[in-house]
């Protein structure tokens, strides 16, 4: 009898730590709190390295090929036109620049996946902690926002992550570091690494080391980013932001034109002819 | 001996099952809703996308619209039979959101991703993401006019396992418009104070399917409209997610209020028979 009760006994044990290991697959426990609203720190702004100028400030270490394709963005900006940035036409800044965090940042960690929300254009990322391996056809099928395969580290052996290490490849082109247009290579073969923690002495201090990899530049190009979590008893409201709702820009074929307040087409640099309307005469005859 | 292993075996009994316990409130309280869940298509249907998917878009919804908005729906039809959009226009020329409900389509399917404070509805496409607030918030004395509107969800647990198994959302306005329930442009109300309740499950019997009731409220409605939108979980446990940018790929130019093509060879070009070309006035000043 006695015997008997304690092999049941072993049986419900081996089965209850059964059931528990399936359920502590995931531990939001073990996660840190990135809950919340985030925004850039103060120095944060529009820019790839928050710490230098926007520009030519950025002293970006581009290839002599690369700065030359610099300086001729500039210089058809200085005449109105855009010059490699193309989030004039609401298409997405793409990685690394989603992490200039445009508008307020959202960071949702699931087992699977660190969803990082921004309501800008499409700057929201997911990024797979599930173990998968990099797709054979992401040259193929690049996108804005890169395939991005990320792994939770506890640097401090304390039994919590502390850090999301990420890589990102197979980014889509035509993407800027920022709006001056300084340019990746036309390869497409960009590959982004990323480290985010949560800074050791304020937990609402989000910090993000950020390298870039590129054909276009002489050496990899690191940078530190920082984020603050917005303090509020409130529930956050976060914005909408729908680029394509006031863009007063056209673009037709390879020209970009304005869009008067009166709705009309208008130039969008000096000189610039209106567009050529010869498919239109052809519906008179 | 045995009695010393039987007591190890009771107090480890005891651990583990509290340890259960616990992790069981906190971790299992929510439904597994994982994946990537693709429109329910019904073979045959034909056409574009609808919003009651049992029936064919367009004039096929029987949609219960008072005679002021079938008139505006006639309009728009009429509009895309010369080739323009009709009331459709500002999504497909313009690549803005279609809104509630249209964003609830899976044109690409959807993913939900659950925390307890929030499940976020996560859509490729013009319509980026909705957010389900699950923090027993209040609803706000203003709420911002947006294509998504403002979702507050409540978890419900009917079979009383406890595991919740029905997310009971409320989705209210102002809404920013128009908008439209498929491609036709099936007209909501211009005044965008549709409200929206949904119930979502997966389905009892089989669990690749997942269940959003939705019920419009709408003036443009003659009565509540209840449609049953399923969606079927894909088989990969680690789904490829694509990017959906409307304005990459669009053909469709919006000068002002006239929609344009843009041909092949890239020149500006008309969509309907014996459309003007846009006035180009402004252009003219710089040719003197």
């Amino acid at each position: 009898m006695f015997e008997r009760s304690l092999i049941a006994a072993i049986a419900v044990v081996l089965a209850l730590g059964a059931t528990t290991a399936e359920i502590r697959a995931w531990d939001d426990s073990k996660y840190p709190d990135l809950k919340g609203q985030w925004v850039r720190a103060p120095g944060g702004g529009a820019r790839y390295d928050w710490s230098k100028p926007a520009g030519r400030g950025q002293e970006a270490p581009l290839t002599a090929e690369y700065q030359a394709v610099y300086e001729a963005t500039i210089a058809d900006q200085a005449q109105g036109g855009q010059g490699g940035d193309p989030t004039y036409r609401c298409l997405p800044p793409g990685m690394p620049r989603v992490m200039h965090v445009y508008a307020p940042m959202e960071i949702v960690v699931t087992a699977e996946t660190t969803h990082i929300l921004i309501e800008h254009i499409h700057d929201s990322r997911r990024i797979h902690t599930d173990g998968r391996v990099w797709p054979q056809d992401m040259d193929e099928n690049p996108m804005f926002s890169g395939y991005s395969i990320g792994k939770w580290v506890d640097t401090d052996g304390d039994g919590k992550f502390d850090v999301l290490e990420v890589e990102t490849r197979g980014i889509k082109n035509p993407r800027t570091y920022d709006p001056t247009g300084i340019p990746f290579h036309a390869d497409g073969r960009t590959v982004v690494k990323e480290r985010f923690y949560l800074d050791k002495n304020n937990p609402n201090l989000l910090h993000l080391e950020l390298t870039t990899i590129d054909n276009a530049l002489t050496r990899p190009w690191s940078v530190v980013k920082h984020f603050q979590r917005v303090i509020t008893n409130k529930p956050i409201w976060w914005r909408e932001d729908v680029c394509v709702e006031n863009n007063v820009h056209v673009v037709i074929g390879e020209q970009n034109y304005f869009l008067s307040t009166d709705g009309l087409l208008m130039p969008a640099r000096k000189d610039q002819p209106p567009p050529d309307l010869k498919y239109f005469n052809q519906t008179r005859r | 001996m045995l009695f010393r292993m039987w007591i190890a075996t009771v107090v480890l009994t005891t651990t583990l099952a509290m340890g259960v316990t616990a992790s069981a409130q906190e971790l299992s309280k929510y439904p597994d809703w994982k994946g990537a869940w693709a429109r329910f298509a019904i073979r045959g249907l034909g056409g574009q996308p609808s919003f009651d998917q049992t029936k064919p878009w367009g004039r096929g919804q029987e949609a219960p619209l008072t005679p002021e908005y079938q008139a505006v729906f006639e309009a728009s039809l009429a509009d895309q039979a010369k080739g323009g959009q009709g009331n459709f226009i500002d999504h497909s020329a313009r690549c803005l959101p279609a809104g509630m409900p249209l964003s609830m389509v899976a044109f690409l399917p959807l993913e939900f991703a659950i925390t307890p404070d929030a499940t976020y509805v996560l859509i490729t496409g013009a319509d980026h993401l909705r957010r389900i607030f699950t923090d027993a918030r209040n609803w706000p004395e203003e709420i911002e006019p947006s294509y998504q509107g403002y979702s507050i969800g409540k978890w419900i647990d009917e079979d009383g396992d406890g595991v919740y198994d029905v997310l009971e959302v409320e989705t209210r306005g102002p809404f920013k418009g128009p908008r439209a329930f498929d491609a036709t442009g099936l007209p909501l109300h211009f005044d965008n104070q549709s409200v929206f309740k949904e119930r979502i499950y997966r389905d009892k019997t089989d669990p690749k399917i997942l269940h959003d009731e939705i019920t419009v409220f709408d003036h443009a409605l003659t009565r509540p409209w209840v449609v049953d939108k399923k969606y079927v979980r894909t088989p990969n446990p680690r789904p490829r997610w694509t990017e959906n940018n409307c304005m990459e790929s669009n053909n469709l130019v919006a000068v002002g209020k006239e929609m344009y093509a843009i041909s092949a060879d890239g020149y500006l070009m008309p969509v309907k028979k014996d459309q003007p070309p846009p006035d180009i006035r402004y252009f003219k000043k710089y040719d003197r």
